[in-house]
């Protein structure tokens, strides 16, 4: 079978998995943004133990191997009596890798604003709140717009721990398993085409953070 | 003049950052109107002592006062505060993400409750004031070390402070731009501003100032008219300063 004929006896199950990847990944993108600007403000309140949680989350998840975080949402879970759809299991743990890096990145973001900044806003009266608000936060959104693309297409390329667990519809990688085990002889091929799909995609996300970042960087 | 309640007044004041004890026993009282030139070598504490009359340091022990009141604590309460005590710094600070006149509306906006409309027509007047209204649009990095500083001036003024405090407001500055942000603090001290100024600009502590502190290890080692301090400086430790800046 060549590229033609599989496209043709399997074209509708890819055109699902491109859907499922591409929603996975804005659903999942979405959350984890407003998880870390929570973790991100917590990590530099004025307010010593909920630096310490946004720092510890942080850790936490940006050390563990994606597959490893997987395994304990999925099956170690249920133990504790919470058991969740696979879906919502490989959600759930894209949401909280994406948003531990999603962190670092604002808070490079944040470092770069520099303290002086800080201060002027805090001596011409503003509260924390209102600092983060109007300084802090619209800044490290701007600086952030780079890392966070290329943290867009990791979190796409981490929608692929969908192929660990049963899913349907299929995933972009959980459906190239699929494919090979239902029809034999194929090699490489169906992995090919789920690569050029994810290569396109990022390339694409690549383009539109790199034009959004020219119109809202921030001249220094 | 001294049997009003003095805009600022600090009564023993003491800080210190770990070991080193960056503030003695600091008594000093600012009254309306005054301008008061703030001296010594680096790492004297004029920075700190500035910043501590605004509360972005906290301080061990001792009284700031700002019309009679004492600083609040944390909060609101003493965000409100700040407010009342503008502060120029030697490195501009402007938001570097909002134009110049976002700058200066930002604080009137968001802290005292202004309309927009009402903040930018008074932005514009301290623009002009300041002499770069035309900028208005422009963002911080498009303009220069000169601007920048006479914009951050207009940003605190929008405040309507009831004192200002410079630290060390030209020292960033290339030679050719610390006149017209001098000439701005001038203007102000004519219109009865209360200034405590950091400055080594001894042409502009002459013109303008009611007095001169000179500090030294976080003390403050002696008082006077510029006259008096420039001219006939009491102590060694003045005198030595003295000698240094003007470079013999
Ligand atoms: N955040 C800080 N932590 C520890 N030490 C500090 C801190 N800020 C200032 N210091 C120290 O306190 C002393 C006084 O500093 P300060 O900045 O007030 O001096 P200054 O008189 O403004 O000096 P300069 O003329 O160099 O600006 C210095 O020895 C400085 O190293
Ligand atoms: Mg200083």
């Amino acid at each position: 079978m060549g590229i033609a004929e599989i496209l043709q006896k399997y074209g509708q199950n890819y055109a699902m998995a491109i859907f499922e990847t591409l929603s996975m990944t804005l659903l999942c993108f979405v959350i984890a943004m407003g998880i870390s600007i929570v973790v991100t403000v917590m990590r530099v309140s004025p307010i010593k133990p909920l630096r310490l949680v946004g720092d510890l989350y942080v850790q936490i998840f940006r050390n563990i191997p994606g597959v490893a975080l997987l395994v304990l949402v999925a099956y170690a879970l249920p133990n504790i009596r919470i058991v969740l759809p696979w879906k919502t299991c490989v959600e759930v743990t894209v949401v909280l890798l994406a948003s531990a890096f999603g962190s670092e990145n604002f808070m490079t973001g944040i470092n770069a604003i520099g303290v002086g900044q800080i201060e002027a806003a805090r001596s011409i009266g503003l509260t924390f709140t209102k600092t983060m608000q109007k300084i802090v936060i619209p800044q490290a959104l701007r600086s952030a717009v780079l890392p966070m693309t290329n943290l867009l297409i990791a979190t796409m390329l981490t929608t692929a721990l969908g192929s660990q667990v049963p899913l349907n519809p299929q995933e972009l990688t959980g459906l190239v398993s699929y494919i090979t085990t239902d029809s034999t002889g194929l090699g490489i091929l169906p992995f090919m085409i789920s690569a050029v799909c994810y290569a396109g995609f990022s390339f694409l996300l690549g383009l539109l953070g790199n034009h959004i970042d020219k119109k809202v960087r921030v001249l220094r | 003049m001294s049997t009003q309640t003095p805009v600022i007044e600090l009564r023993h004041v003491d800080k210190h950052y770990g070991d080193l004890h960056v503030l003695r026993d600091i008594n000093l009282s600012v009254h309306k109107g005054e301008v008061l030139v703030l001296i010594g070598p680096s790492g004297s504490g004029k920075s700190t002592l500035c910043r501590t009359i605004n509360r972005l340091e906290t301080i061990d022990s001792g009284e700031i006062l700002i019309e009679g009141e004492p600083l609040p604590q944390e909060g609101k309460a003493l965000a409100q505060m700040r407010a009342e005590i503008g502060m120029v710094f030697q490195s501009f600070n402007l938001f570097a993400h909002k134009t110049i006149l976002q700058n200066v509306t930002l604080g009137p906006i968001e802290v005292l409750g202004m309309s927009k409309a009402e903040a930018e027509a008074r932005a514009m007047e301290l623009l002009r004031r300041v002499g770069v209204d035309a900028q208005a649009a422009k963002v911080p990095a498009q303009l220069s070390g000169g601007q920048q500083q006479r914009v951050a001036i207009a940003r605190s003024l929008a405040m309507q402070p009831k004192a200002m405090l410079f630290d060390e407001p030209t020292s960033a500055l290339d030679p050719e731009m610390i006149n017209e942000v001098l000439e701005v603090m001038v203007e102000l001290a004519r219109e009865g501003m209360t200034m405590v100024v950091v400055t080594h600009e001894m042409n502009f502590a002459r013109r303008v100032s009611n007095r001169v502190v000179f500090m030294a290890d976080g003390q403050i080692v002696e008082e006077g008219t510029p006259t008096e301090f420039f001219d006939h400086p009491k102590t060694a430790r003045a005198k030595d300063f003295l000698d240094s800046i003007r470079g013999h």
